[in-house]
Order: structure tokens, then C-alpha cells, then sequence
């Protein structure tokens, strides 16, 4: 997977790519504007991560360049500015995902790999599944080993989306927005709690746990176990 | 001193001076017309009456009878300080009268001439009717206008020094106002001069008087004391910030310096390290809550407001909450009456609902009940989120809404929720208050009721999320 970082503050630049390298991706960084969107248009990438300041221009503008040349790549905005308006105006210039600074680095993977495997493979099934959880989106069922599990409906949305990202992590900020589409975080643990439910509904009596706690970072959904150190089941 | 061009008063003076001058030309011409005017048609007429006469005599005597006419009706001591009479043959030899003209002198149409003659041996202004008789005579009959004319000298003087008189106190006029307006405006620019060099506090000095002007005063200095007011907010919110940012910016730093230094310095370093990671963490949601009510307060977020139905957003808060309310033996209802809809941004009062029940939940504690209610009332829609937990001393209940203020110090938290709720009440020109549950903190945000043609089918939307 190769990735470039238009990104002109140094150390930002440093961080992000080491960060991204540490997730065993290919990583090209761009200090400057006018040579990233020429190699971001003539080159080929499986993402970009892109600064919304780029000294005296707006990575925006980069952006709907890249955009206007029909280049479809999928872009991470990183931005200081960090308004839901701002947000919404990355989102609007042609943006997949928009990341405020300062962010952890654990937040920028889970959302890169999100974006890597979003258009993948599992958007036009309607079963879906995972070991031996089940759901039908049709129907709006959900089983584990034949038995029926009863979900609220934003539980199953949640569940839903694990799937989907399966083997993936996945941040309380990735959850909020995209399953609840809140961008405000509430400082209680409403989302740990939401999960530790979901987690009794599905991983209850059965001997191989599915969804995942990693404490500081978020949280998986996989049949693997991921390393003891970082779990909290 | 700006140029005089430029001056609104003298301007002002300029159109003044103009439309007197042009209602005293007004005046005067009604009155002209009004006495000289009328005097000239009464003479015409009467001279016009005596000729006719005179003509028809004529008609039917010979010139030597009418010239005794003539004779007579000069001795008649009728008019005699006016009248004038004159019939000459067809020579111009004349016959009767008591003025003469020469033959150039009479116009060859009949009708009225003027002319200057010598009546009884003073010259004089004549106004005369010519007619020619048979046999080429002449008949002339006139008025002697000298007292007309000295009306009409009178008349045109008296018009002038009005005119005149009006101008003048017209210049004078303006200058009195433009000495008035100057003296009042210098009171606006002096205290705005002075606000411009940053001294605040100045205001305008009001004449008590309620003119234009005081109340133009009246206006800006209530400017003046919002802006003050703001300043001072500011002023303040700064010194918190940075009181709220420096001290645990200063501890972080000192945890890490005393990590580096320190005896165990390696064994200890990454507890360190995690421990000042987390409070940055904690000084980071901070900056993002300022954030948020800078956002809220800027007011740059009217713009994508539209008809937001109450009923859904408070069902999928609710909703979101539940597990941590099951969690924490809570028990949490969502009361929603009437279809309540508000005009605002859904994402704010979404964040308004998390920064009430992240409050309610972390001071009304395990065991409480939490109500989130809303209603359509007369005076507008009324949303409460009502818990039965400690509450908030009266005293303390105005203090909780400025930036970092902390009722309690035994649970943590950033003192900015409540202030972001305030922000986005008053964005939404909502009304927030805080009142006493008893047991408990009722806190009600009662938005402005939607207008009707926000809706142009008289219906509010059932819901407006997208899932």
C-alpha cells in the first residue's frame, strides 16, 4: 500500500510518516504543495494525507485540483482547524475522512486503514458475517451459532459497522460519527458502555471472544486475539 | 475643519437659502399680482369704459361736440388728479384734452400704450387707450399712473428687503445649526477619538435634552457599554485560559523534568510519560471545548440552521445514553410532548443534550433519575434536563455559566460544559435557566417558538436526522 503525506510543518511530517511506516505501509512525504499535487495526480497512491494549511495555501484547493483532474484516490484531511464548519467544508471539497490536530497516532492508522478498506469488499452484501456471527441486513436479524441475538436498532448499526471494519480498529471517534453522527465527545464512558452491552450480547457463552478492547486506542472486532498486553475484555 | 463643500450643514444652508429665496419670489409675485396687478386691470378697465363711450358719442356727433364732451368731463372735478383725455383731428392738431401727443407718439392699433407725457405741465407715467374715429381723428383716454407706479415701487422694495431679510437670517440660521451640530458631533468624535486611544471607559456627555442627538448618544454609549462589557469578558477569559492551560502545563512539565533527572530516572520514565500523554489528552478536550463556544459565540453557525424536530434528537441521545445509565443504576426517560421543533443546528443541540447529561450523570450520580423533556409551549419550545442529584447552590447558579468555573471540586471535570450550553442557548437566541429541582438541578433552554414561514407548509418535519 503506498501513501502520500502533503504535509509542510517538519515534525508533523515526521510523525505522521513514521507513524504510517510503523503500520507497515509504503510512505512518501511532500513538503511542498505544487510538486504533492503533481505526484498525487500523476503517480499512483492508495490514499493521501493531506495538511488543510499548506503555508500560504489552503490544502483545499489541492484538494479540488486533484479532485477536478478525476483523480478518485481516497484523502485523509489532517487539520489545526478543527470546527464541525471546517470540517464540513473539507468533507465538501471532495475529503473522505478529516482528522483535527492534534490527534493520537493510533487514531491516524485506524482511520487510514478504515479509508484503505472502505470501498474493499463487503459494501453490496446483505449477509454478513464473522466466525460465527451472522447478520442479515435485510431482515435486520442477528445470530451466533443459530441462536438469535435481540439488538436495539442503533445497536445493530453498531454491530454493523464492527463488521464491517472487522479485523480493524476502530476509535470511539470513528463510532461517534459514523454511527451516531455525533462530532462531540462526551466526556462519560457512554461508549465503552455501549460496547461492553454489545459485547455481553454477542461474546456471552461462547468460548471465542469477537470484539475487542484496546485500552487507549479503541476497539476490534476479530476472531484473533490481538496482543495480551493491550486487551481488556 | 472640513472644506465647506463638504459640510452636511452647509449643504444644508445652501438648500435652505434656496428654498426661502424661492418662497420669498413666490410671495412676492402672488402679492404683485395680488395689488398691482389688480390696480392695472381696474384702470384698463375704466379707461376701456369711457372710450367705448366716448366712441359711441361719436358715432353720432360731430368731433367738435365730443371735444366739448371732453372739455366737460375735465372740469367735472371727477379724476381730475388723474384723468387724462386727448382727441386730435387728422392732422394731429388737437382738438380737446388736456395732455398732447405727437402723432408718433400714438401707436396706429387701438388699444392700451404707455407712455410718459406732460399733464397739466408735470411729466408723468400715462396709461392710455388709443381709439382712431372716423375722419383718421385720434381719441386718447388715460390714467395718470404716478400712485400706481409709487404701489408698485412699494411693492417691489418691500419684496426685496424680505428677500433680503430672509437670506440673511437664512445664512444666519444655518450658521447657529452648524455651530449646534458641530458643538454636538465634536462630543461624538471627542469620545470616539478617545475610545480609539483605548481609553474604554469614555462616553458621550448627554445634554439631558431628548434630541436627536442624545439619543444618538444615548444609543452609543449602550454600544459603548456592551462593548466594554465584551472587552472585559474577554479580558477575563484570557487570564482563565491561561491560568487553565499554564498550571497544568506547568505540572506536566515538572512531572517530565523530575522523570529525567530523577534517581530511578528509566524505570519510571514511561509511567511518566503516560501519566503527562493523559493530562494532555485532558488539556486538549479542554482547547476543543473553548473552541466550541468560540465557534458558538462567533455566530458564524447561524447560517446552516434549519427546522430541527426535537422528538428524534432527544429519542437517539437518550437512546445512547441508556447503557451507561443501565450501567450506573440510573434511570433516564425521555418526556417529549407535542412534537416540539426548534430552528437551529442540529450537531449544537446535540452537543447542548451530551455537555446536560454528561453533567447530570457525573453530579446526580448511580442510583438518580434524569428526565430529558421538551414541549411546544406558547412562549416557545422548552427543553429541560431534570435530575434528582445535589444540585447547584443558588449562589452558585449565575457562576456555573462563566468559563472554568467549578461548583465542585470532588469530581473532575473542565468547568466548560455548562458555558457551551450557554453559548449555543444564546446562539440560538434561546433562554437558559438554571433552577432548583428540589431534590435536584433542573436546567431549561426555552428556544424562541419557529416562525411560520420557516415552513412553507405549515407543518415542522416529523424528523430531520439522516438515520
Amino acid at each position: 500500500m503506498r501513501l502520500l503525506v502533503i504535509e509542510d510543518d517538519l515534525a508533523t511530517a515526521r510523525f505522521v510518516c513514521a507513524e504510517l511506516r510503523a503500520s507497515s505501509y509504503e510512505v512518501e512525504c511532500c513538503e511542498d504543495v505544487v510538486e504533492g499535487l503533481r505526484r498525487a495526480r500523476d503517480e499512483h497512491w492508495d490514499a493521501l494525507v493531506l495538511d488543510r494549511m499548506l503555508g500560504a495555501r489552503d490544502g483545499l484547493e489541492v484538494l479540488q485540483a486533484l479532485r477536478r483532474a478525476g483523480k478518485r484516490t481516497p484523502v485523509l484531511i489532517l487539520s489545526a482547524l478543527a470546527t464541525l464548519d471546517e470540517r464540513v467544508r473539507g468533507l465538501r471539497a471532495g475529503g473522505d475522512d478529516y482528522l483535527a490536530k492534534p490527534f493520537a497516532p493510533s487514531e491516524l492508522s485506524a482511520r487510514i486503514e478504515a479509508l484503505l478498506r472502505r470501498s474493499a469488499a463487503l459494501d453490496g452484501a446483505r449477509q454478513l458475517a464473522i466466525a460465527d456471527l451472522r447478520l442479515d441486513l435485510d431482515s435486520r436479524r442477528v445470530e451466533r451459532a443459530g441462536q438469535a441475538i435481540l439488538l436495539q436498532p442503533r445497536e445493530f448499526r453498531l454491530l454493523e459497522y464492527f463488521v464491517r471494519h472487522r479485523d480493524q480498529v476502530v476509535t470511539r471517534g470513528m463510532l461517534l460519527e459514523a454511527v451516531w453522527d455525533y462530532h462531540f465527545d462526551p466526556q462519560t464512558n457512554v461508549i465503552d458502555v455501549q460496547i461492553s452491552r454489545l459485547r455481553t450480547k454477542i461474546d456471552k457463552g461462547h468460548a471465542l471472544p469477537l470484539l475487542h478492547t484496546l485500552r487507549g486506542i479503541g476497539y476490534l472486532l476479530s476472531e484473533r486475539r490481538p496482543d495480551a498486553a493491550e486487551t481488556r475484555t | 475643519m472640513i472644506r465647506l463643500t463638504r459640510s452636511v450643514t452647509f449643504r444644508l444652508a445652501v438648500v435652505c437659502g434656496v428654498l426661502i429665496g424661492g418662497a420669498v419670489v413666490l410671495i412676492g409675485a402672488i402679492f404683485y399680482f395680488g395689488t398691482v396687478g389688480v390696480q392695472l386691470r381696474n384702470v384698463d378697465r375704466k379707461i376701456g369704459g369711457i372710450s367705448d363711450r366716448l366712441v359711441v358719442y361719436a358715432d353720432r356727433h360731430a368731433l367738435t361736440d365730443l371735444a366739448h364732451r371732453i372739455d366737460d368731463a375735465l372740469i367735472d372735478g371727477i379724476d381730475s388728479d388723474t384723468e387724462i383725455y386727448f382727441l386730435a383731428d387728422a392732422r394731429g392738431a388737437r382738438l380737446a384734452g388736456n395732455i398732447f401727443l405727437d402723432r408718433a407718439q400714438v401707436p396706429q392699433k387701438n388699444g392700451i400704450f404707455l407712455a410718459r407725457v406732460l399733464r397739466n405741465g408735470k411729466p408723468s407715467s400715462a396709461r392710455m387707450d388709443v381709439r382712431r374715429l372716423t375722419d383718421e381723428a385720434v381719441l386718447v383716454v388715460g390714467r395718470d399712473m404716478g400712485d400706481v407706479d409709487q404701489i408698485e415701487r412699494q411693492v417691489w422694495r418691500s419684496i426685496l428687503i424680505g428677500g433680503v431679510l430672509a437670506l440673511v437670517m437664512a445664512v444666519l440660521g444655518s450658521l447657529l445649526l452648524r455651530r449646534l451640530i458641530e458643538q454636538r458631533v465634536h462630543a461624538i468624535r471627542h469620545t470616539a477619538a478617545e475610545i480609539g486611544r483605548g481609553n474604554l471607559h469614555e462616553r458621550i456627555p448627554l445634554s439631558g435634552a431628548d434630541d436627536e442627538f442624545s439619543r444618538l448618544g444615548k444609543d452609543i454609549n449602550r454600544m459603548l457599554d456592551r462593548i466594554e462589557q465584551l472587552m472585559d469578558g474577554v479580558r477575563h477569559v484570557s487570564n482563565a485560559i491561561a491560568h487553565n492551560l499554564r498550571t497544568p502545563l506547568g505540572a506536566i512539565r515538572n512531572q517530565l523534568e523530575h522523570a529525567l533527572h530523577g534517581e530511578a530516572a528509566t524505570s519510571r520514565f514511561a509511567e511518566t510519560g503516560r501519566a503527562a500523554i493523559g493530562q494532555i489528552d485532558a488539556l486538549i478536550v479542554v482547547l476543543q471545548k473553548l473552541l466550541q463556544i468560540a465557534e458558538a459565540e462567533s455566530g458564524t453557525r447561524r447560517q446552516p440552521f434549519e427546522a430541527v424536530a426535537l422528538r428524534a434528537v432527544i429519542e437517539d441521545m437518550v437512546e445512547f445514553y441508556d447503557a451507561a445509565a443501565e450501567q450506573a443504576g440510573i434511570e433516564l426517560l425521555a418526556v417529549v410532548e407535542n412534537e416540539p421543533a426548534v430552528f437551529g443546528d442540529r450537531h449544537l443541540i446535540d452537543s447542548m443534550l451530551i455537555n446536560l447529561l454528561d453533567n447530570a450523570f457525573k453530579y446526580a450520580g448511580n442510583g438518580a433519575r434524569i428526565e430529558v423533556r421538551a414541549r411546544a409551549t406558547s412562549g416557545g419550545v422548552l427543553l429541560e434536563v431534570r435530575d434528582n442529584g445535589p444540585g447547584i447552590a443558588a449562589i452558585d447558579r449565575k457562576r456555573v455559566l462563566e468559563r472554568f468555573f467549578r461548583a465542585r471540586h470532588d469530581v473532575s471535570g473542565t468547568g466548560l460544559g455548562l458555558p457551551i450550553v450557554a453559548a449555543i442557548a444564546s446562539l440560538h437566541g434561546a433562554i437558559l435557566r438554571l433552577e432548583d429541582a428540589s431534590p435536584g438541578l433542573c436546567v431549561g433552554v426555552l428556544f424562541p417558538p419557529i416562525e411560520a414561514e420557516t415552513f412553507p407548509n405549515g407543518n415542522p418535519p416529523v424528523s430531520s436526522r439522516r438515520n
